[in-house]
Order: structure tokens, then sequence, then C-alpha cells
């Protein structure tokens, strides 16, 4: 009897979790056309705005306001840039997705899948999720400071343009190939 | 078998009727040839089922053996059945498929080889192995099914609803078939060397665990039969795949920038 007890909530939880991972979702039917898309959102994300937070979260830019300000008015616009720098993990956070979103369906396009590449980024993104959580707790509680969020903006500036020439080439194959299939036909 | 049981067994046989009309109808054996044949293995078992209880009763030894054979023949049409279903999802996407299929098997390989520790030592080995591979190959099989959906849903493949149905009816089956099994193998382990004593207990429990499995049957059944009530979609056409070498160069790319991204949030939390 106790191990039906332990058992039936068990099985009703998993039953749900099927009924749960059953619900319609968006998919890869439309093939190429939602691998360009995915591409197109990987490139019009965040960090075109990420040189405007990284000024407004500078420490220089910090310093200049407390010395400038009485203490009040000091504390809210610390307490703004703190709501700032949460958006922006918000940002990053969305990017990050939107880039393994990508990934994912290039693999799930892809004749040959690395069992390496695709395992790592499983774990980065698991890896990403709890660090994010753990950050927006600590920026919440103000027990983080501002100036590493900022080198955090630059880095994203930097794997943009990477991304930006990688994004290029899938373009490319994907307009060769049309031209191509539209020449035979 | 009690008057419950009748009931149920004769609700059964509509229900396979129906069952077996819509997946030839429909032409799912086209598609899903191992479901289809364990859809005809089911209603087959069902009538052998009758003419053997008709011919020599509820407890002779050959209806004893008949139940066992059948109950083999049944696990095994579900195993193919959900084998077949695995690939069917995912064999389009090649390069996925290729680590599904592993990831699979060794999930698989790792449940049966845990019911066979399981059961070692045991009083009573066979029978209680016999419970035991029953429930493991439930749990695996359940286990199965929610990897192979989280994996389509990691890499964004869509399953039709047909295949929605039969993974739901298919599910609900494993599950019920594993709780089941379990609380029968600890009643089993617990009480066989008082079986005189408990006899008629066992018999009870039989009955109701009887009674639990052909309704969860009945339940898989109409999910199934309501999944295809509607004639099958044409079939999705074969995904454009792109060439290897961009998986190449856009994948470590990928990587390297979130493994990036994942650093530098670290660094950030330094105190």
């Amino acid at each position: 009897m106790k191990v039906l007890l332990i058992l039936l909530p068990f099985a009703m939880v998993v039953l749900g979790l099927l009924l749960w991972l059953l619900r319609r979702r968006p998919n890869l039917n439309a093939g190429r056309a939602s691998l360009e898309n995915a591409a197109e959102k990987v490139l019009a994300t965040h960090y075109r705005y990420f040189p405007q937070v990284r000024q407004a979260l500078s420490p220089a830019d910090t310093r200049y306001l407390l010395r400038r300000l009485p203490p009040r008015i000091a504390k809210r616009v610390l307490r703004e840039r703190r709501a700032v720098a949460r958006k922006f993990l918000a940002g990053l956070h969305q990017d990050f997705s939107n880039l393994e979103r990508l990934a994912r369906m290039v693999a799930a396009l892809s004749p040959v899948v690395s069992r390496e590449q695709e395992f790592e980024r499983i774990l980065l993104g698991m890896r990403f999720r709890v660090l994010y959580l753990w950050t927006w707790t600590r920026l919440s509680t103000g027990s983080v400071s501002l100036e590493p969020i900022e080198r955090l903006a630059v880095l994203i500036g930097q794997f943009a343009t990477r991304m930006e020439r990688a994004m290029a080439a899938v373009a490319a194959v994907s307009k060769e190939e049309g031209l191509s299939a539209g020449l035979s036909a | 078998m009690n008057h419950r049981e009748i009931v149920l067994y004769l609700v059964n046989i509509p229900f396979e009727l129906v069952l077996c009309g819509l997946v030839y109808g429909r032409g799912l054996h086209r598609r899903l040839p191992f479901f289809a044949a364990y859809s005809t293995v089911f209603l087959t078992c069902t009538l052998c089922f009758g003419l053997i209880y008709q011919r020599f009763g509820y407890q002779s030894f050959t209806t004893y053996y008949a139940g066992w054979i059948i109950s083999g023949v049944n696990l095994l049409g579900r195993c193919l059945a959900l084998a077949e279903f695995c690939r069917y999802s995912l064999q389009a996407y090649k390069g996925i498929w290729a680590i599904s299929w592993r990831i699979l098997g060794f999930l698989a390989v790792l449940f049966l080889a845990n019911s066979a520790v399981d059961s070692w030592g045991q009083p009573n080995w066979i029978a209680t192995y016999v419970l035991t591979i029953e429930r493991d190959v439930g749990i695996s099989s359940a286990v199965l099914l929610l990897v192979i959906l989280l994996i389509s849903i990691y890499y964004g493949v869509q399953l039709e609803p047909v295949q929605k149905g039969i993974a739901f009816g298919l599910f609900v089956l494993c599950v019920v078939d594993a709780v089941n099994d379990t609380v029968l193998r600890a009643l089993f382990t617990q009480w066989i060397l008082s079986w005189s004593h408990m006899r008629l207990r066992a018999e009870e429990v039989n009955d109701w665990w009887n009674t639990i499995r052909t309704s969860a049957f009945v339940f898989s059944m109409s999910i199934w039969c309501f999944a295809l009530r509607k004639p099958l979609p044409a079939l999705n056409q074969q995904p454009e795949l792109l060439p290897a070498n961009i998986y190449a160069e856009v994948s470590p790319a990928v990587n390297m920038r979130l493994r990036a991204i994942n650093d530098r949030l670290l660094e950030l939390l330094k105190p």
C-alpha cells in the first residue's frame, strides 16, 4: 500500500509532464525558411543597444553622478541603473536563447551532427540558466558591481560581428541552392 | 474471472475491432507497420483468450501458460511499436537521429540490466524476474517516450496529431503496467514464503490487477481511435537538409560564443 501511495502521485505527475510536452509548439516544418528567420532574429538582437547600456553603466559616469547629485537622488539613480542592468541581463538571456535556437535548427537540418558539440551546448545552456538566475538575484539585492556587466556588453558586441559572418555564410548557401534549383527548373 | 472482468473483456473486443479497422482503413499500417501489427496482435490475443477460457476453463494450466505467452507477445509487440515510433519521429533528421538512437538504446539497456540486478537473489527468482522485467520494460518505455518528446521539442521537430495520440496511449499503458507490476512484485516478494495463507488475498489482488490493466487498455485504445478519427494528413515532405559544412562552421562558433558569455557571467559573480 505504501508503494502505491508513492507511485500513484508520481505516475500522475509524469502523465501531466507528458501532456505538457505534447502541446503545440513552433516547429521546423517550414525548413530553411524558419532557419533564415532564426538567423535574422540572431542578428537583430539586443547587442545593437549595448553600447548605450555600456555607457549608462560605466563607472566613470556613476562616479560623476555621485559627485554632482545629492545623496537621495544619487541613490535613486543607482537603483535605476541596477534596473537597467537587469534589463540588459534579460536581453542577454534572449540573445542566448536565440543563438541556442539557431544552433539547434542548424543541427536538426544537418546530415551529420557532432555529439560533443551538442552535449556541450546542452551543458552550456543549463549553466547559463543557473548563472543567469544567480546574477539576477544578486543584481536585485545590489550585491554585484556594475563594472563587469560593462565588460560583458563589450564581449557581446565582439561576438556579434563573428556571428554576422557565419550567418552570411548560411544565407549565401541558401541563395546559391535556390538559384541552382531555379536554373535547373 | 469475475463479473467485472467479463464485462471489461466484452467491452475490449469492439474497441479492438474499431482500432484495427481505423488503423488499416486510414492506411497507418503503411507508415507504422509494427504499430498496426501490435493492434492486430491485441485483437488476435483477446479472441484466442476467449477461446481458451471457453475450452479449458479459467483455472487450468493451459489457460495459465497461454496467459503468460500472450502477455509476452503483447509486451514484445509494444516494444517493437515503441521502437518504430521513435524511429518514425526523427528518422528524417539524420544528424539528430544518429545521436538519439544511441541515447535511447543506452537507456533501454540500462533499465533492462537494472531489472536483472534487481531480481537477482530474490525468492522464486524466475517469477520475480518476469514481473521485474515487465515493470522495467514499462518504466523504460515511458522514459524513452519522454526522452524522444524532449528531443523533438529541443530540436523543434513537430509531431503529427496521430503520433501524439499514439505516444500518449503507449505512455498510459506503460505507466499503468509499471505501477501495477511494482505493487504486485512487492506483494509477491513480501508474501511468497507464506503463500498458502495468502492465496485468497493474492487472487483478489490478481483480479484487481487484471481489471486495472484491461481498463488501461480500453483507455489507450480510445485515445488511439480518437487520434485516428480523421484521415491521416499527407506525409510531410522530407526536410531539405543543409550541406554538412554549415554545421561544422556555425555550431563551434555558436558554442564558443555561449561559452564566453557563461565565463563572463561567472566572472561577474566572483567577489
